[in-house]
């Protein structure tokens, strides 16, 4: 089936009156991923715009649901390829809660879970901020945010194991502690931030073509962004100060001092100003984590049931290895219920809708996508703006096509 | 092929949601069809201005079959700090819907977030809403057959229906291991058989 000619109608390409309808993707360099969006055009203004989503849709739920409870958290951890550690982590919260052992988590892993947060969430909103600048013209921002990006993945590497994908946060705790010279790692990329943090504003944020694109462009009124159920730092930037984090803690984010930055206009460079100032209150939770680093301590729940005997113990003991196995290719088992889980992910509010039946794998897995909610308000936000000027609302809104299509 | 999960028979195991209501995520309630929109439209007055979430879910062998889940949030729906909007509140609405006419009222008039939502549960669970404006596969081709995320809807497609393979692997070293007729292989028996007799002289 050739996708194009099936999706476009003729009538899409037909002209009626002034008004002239046209696709913009699903190869469109500004869509950031697979996004084909049907407009009706006058001139160059937008007058209706409709997103069609689905060109990334892989059935990750489905896949999820005929795995163990443990091998789900792997798919999960690909929807929102930006930042992986968001949708592990708030898999793993779920699972823990119906579980009960949510409170039985040791010290150790809630700090270093915080820090995996806070560092993607800075990995993150340093792809959105290079290629919003890509998609105005503004090149060399997208240079330092990857230089930055660079960092955290190293540290991903050699905290987890992998760059993109670590499937450190685990059911019970993490992977594994922190290797040796970590901290020096981290300390060093606390360090670098702040100057890079001024370099990436000195770039941007007084740059008055920057300022032109970007200023009362997709005007996000509150009550439209509660309509449309815009979360995250899109909705922050519309006045409204929801932040799960704040509303619902998890992983011990009461005991941070931070602040969750909000303005009131409501426009893309409103939302830009969100995006860098919580860069600079991640860094500010990187900060705290990092003293209670020192404190050392086991990273994974004392339970046999659900973790796996220490890997040191494997090669010199037969129960240890027994225990490893019945483990691994059995799985365990999660007792009946369902839970609602949600984090703050970069996007906004990522949540995981699980059922369980008492079974080795989850029953339904529903994922509440903070970007494709996000996304759905592009119908409103765009007509009446230039084509060109959709590129900028689409930029401002940060959706990742992972998480959107599932 | 059937999905390797099968759900479990016992009764109480067939509805997980009423085994659990303790773990303190959310207002749990449990509503019919018939009184869903007023209760939802209820809640929006109430100051749950926002629906967070519509899933579905597939309980094959129960009755009713399929649970729809609302996720309802309470915020102040006016520019706010933190302190203003004070402790926000989740409800989870269920509703069952019968799986012979999986039909339901939409609330797209109610929320515009549902519209992606509602479709979304129809192209995977095939749950009709009524009222809809544009129910349309979502996530699917739309030119695709039957419901993914139902639970009778197999995991993996029979292996005659999965794409061939391309011309070059048909003639590939895997039918050479294995002689196709007798002639071949009284053919490999007789080099053998020439080979240990050279071997000899």
């Amino acid at each position: 089936m050739s996708l194009s000619t099936q999706v476009l109608t003729p009538e899409i390409i037909s002209q009626e009156g002034n008004a002239m309808v046209l696709s913009m993707g699903p190869q469109h360099p500004s869509t950031h991923g697979v996004l084909q969006i049907v407009l009706e055009i006058e001139g160059e203004s937008v007058v209706k715009a409709e997103p069609e989503i689905g060109y990334l849709h892989t059935g990750i739920e489905k896949t999820a649901e005929n795995l163990f409870w443990s091998q789900a958290q792997t798919v999960i951890e690909r929807m929102d390829y930006l930042a992986p550690e968001s949708n592990s982590l708030c898999y793993a919260l779920a699972v823990e809660k119906l579980l009960g052992i949510s409170d039985r988590i040791p010290q150790r892993a809630l700090d270093i879970r915080v820090m995996v947060m806070e560092l993607t969430r800075i990995a993150s909103h340093c792809v959105w901020l290079g290629t919003h600048g890509i998609d105005l013209g503004a090149i060399s921002v997208f240079f330092y945010c990857f230089d930055l990006r660079e960092n955290i993945l190293d540290m991903s590497e050699s905290s987890g194991g992998a760059r993109m994908h670590p499937n450190y946060v685990r059911v019970g705790g993490l992977n594994g502690d922190l290797p040796a010279g970590f901290n020096e790692e981290f300390d060093a990329f606390l360090t670098k931030f702040p100057g890079r943090m001024r370099d990436l504003r000195g770039l941007l944020q007084a740059n008055p073509i920057f300022q032109d694109r970007t200023i009362g462009i997709g005007i996000l009124s509150p009550e439209e962004a509660l309509q449309w159920n815009v979360t995250g730092p899109s909705l922050r930037g519309s006045g409204i100060a929801y932040d799960v984090r704040k509303a619902f803690p998890y992983t011990g984010y009461e005991t941070y001092d931070f602040d969750v930055p909000v303005r009131d206009e409501g426009d893309a460079y409103a939302r830009f100003l969100v995006r860098l100032d919580e860069m600079e209150q991640s860094h500010r939770i990187l900060k705290q984590v990092r003293e209670r680093l020192n404190q050392p301590g086991p990273v994974m729940i004392d339970d046999p049931k659900v973790a796996g005997p220490p890997k040191e113990t494997i090669a010199l003991s037969m129960e240890a290895l027994i225990h490893h196995f019945k483990v691994v290719s059995e799985g365990f088992r999660v007792p009946p219920g369902d839970v609602y889980q949600a984090v703050e992910s970069p996007r906004g509010e990522l949540g995981y809708y699980v059922v369980s039946n008492g079974e080795n794998r989850p029953y339904r897995i529903r994922t509440r996508p903070p970007s494709m909610y996000n996304l759905q308000s592009v119908k409103s936000l765009a007509p009446g703006n230039l084509i060109a000027d959709l590129v900028v609302i689409l930029g401002s809104l940060d959706p990742v096509f992972g998480e959107v299509d599932r | 092929m059937p999905s390797t999960q099968t759900p479990p028979l016992a009764g109480a195991a067939l509805d997980p949601t009423a085994l659990r209501p303790d773990i303190d995520d959310a207002v749990i309630e449990r509503v019919e069809i018939a009184a869903l929109r007023a209760r939802l439209e209820a809640l929006k007055a109430d100051g749950y201005a926002m629906l967070l979430d519509l899933g579905a879910v597939d309980y094959l062998e129960r009755t009713p079959r399929f649970d729809v889940v609302y996720h309802l949030l309470r915020l102040a729906p006016q520019r706010a700090t933190p302190e203003a909007i004070g402790k926000p509140q989740r409800v989870r609405i269920l509703c069952g819907v019968p799986g012979d006419e999986p039909h339901l009222p939409s609330v797209m008039d109610v929320w515009k977030s549902a519209d992606w939502a509602e479709r979304e549960v129809f192209d995977l669970f095939g749950i009709v809403f009524d009222g809809h404006r544009d129910l349309r596969r979502i996530q699917m081709p739309y030119t695709w057959e039957g419901h993914p995320l139902r639970k009778d809807y197999p995991v993996r497609g029979a292996a005659a229906e999965r794409s061939p393979r391309p011309a070059f692997a048909l003639k590939s070293n895997v039918q050479a291991g294995t002689p196709p007729s007798g002639e071949t292989l009284a053919a490999l028996q007789d080099q053998v058989k020439r080979a240990r007799e050279g071997n000899a002289t």
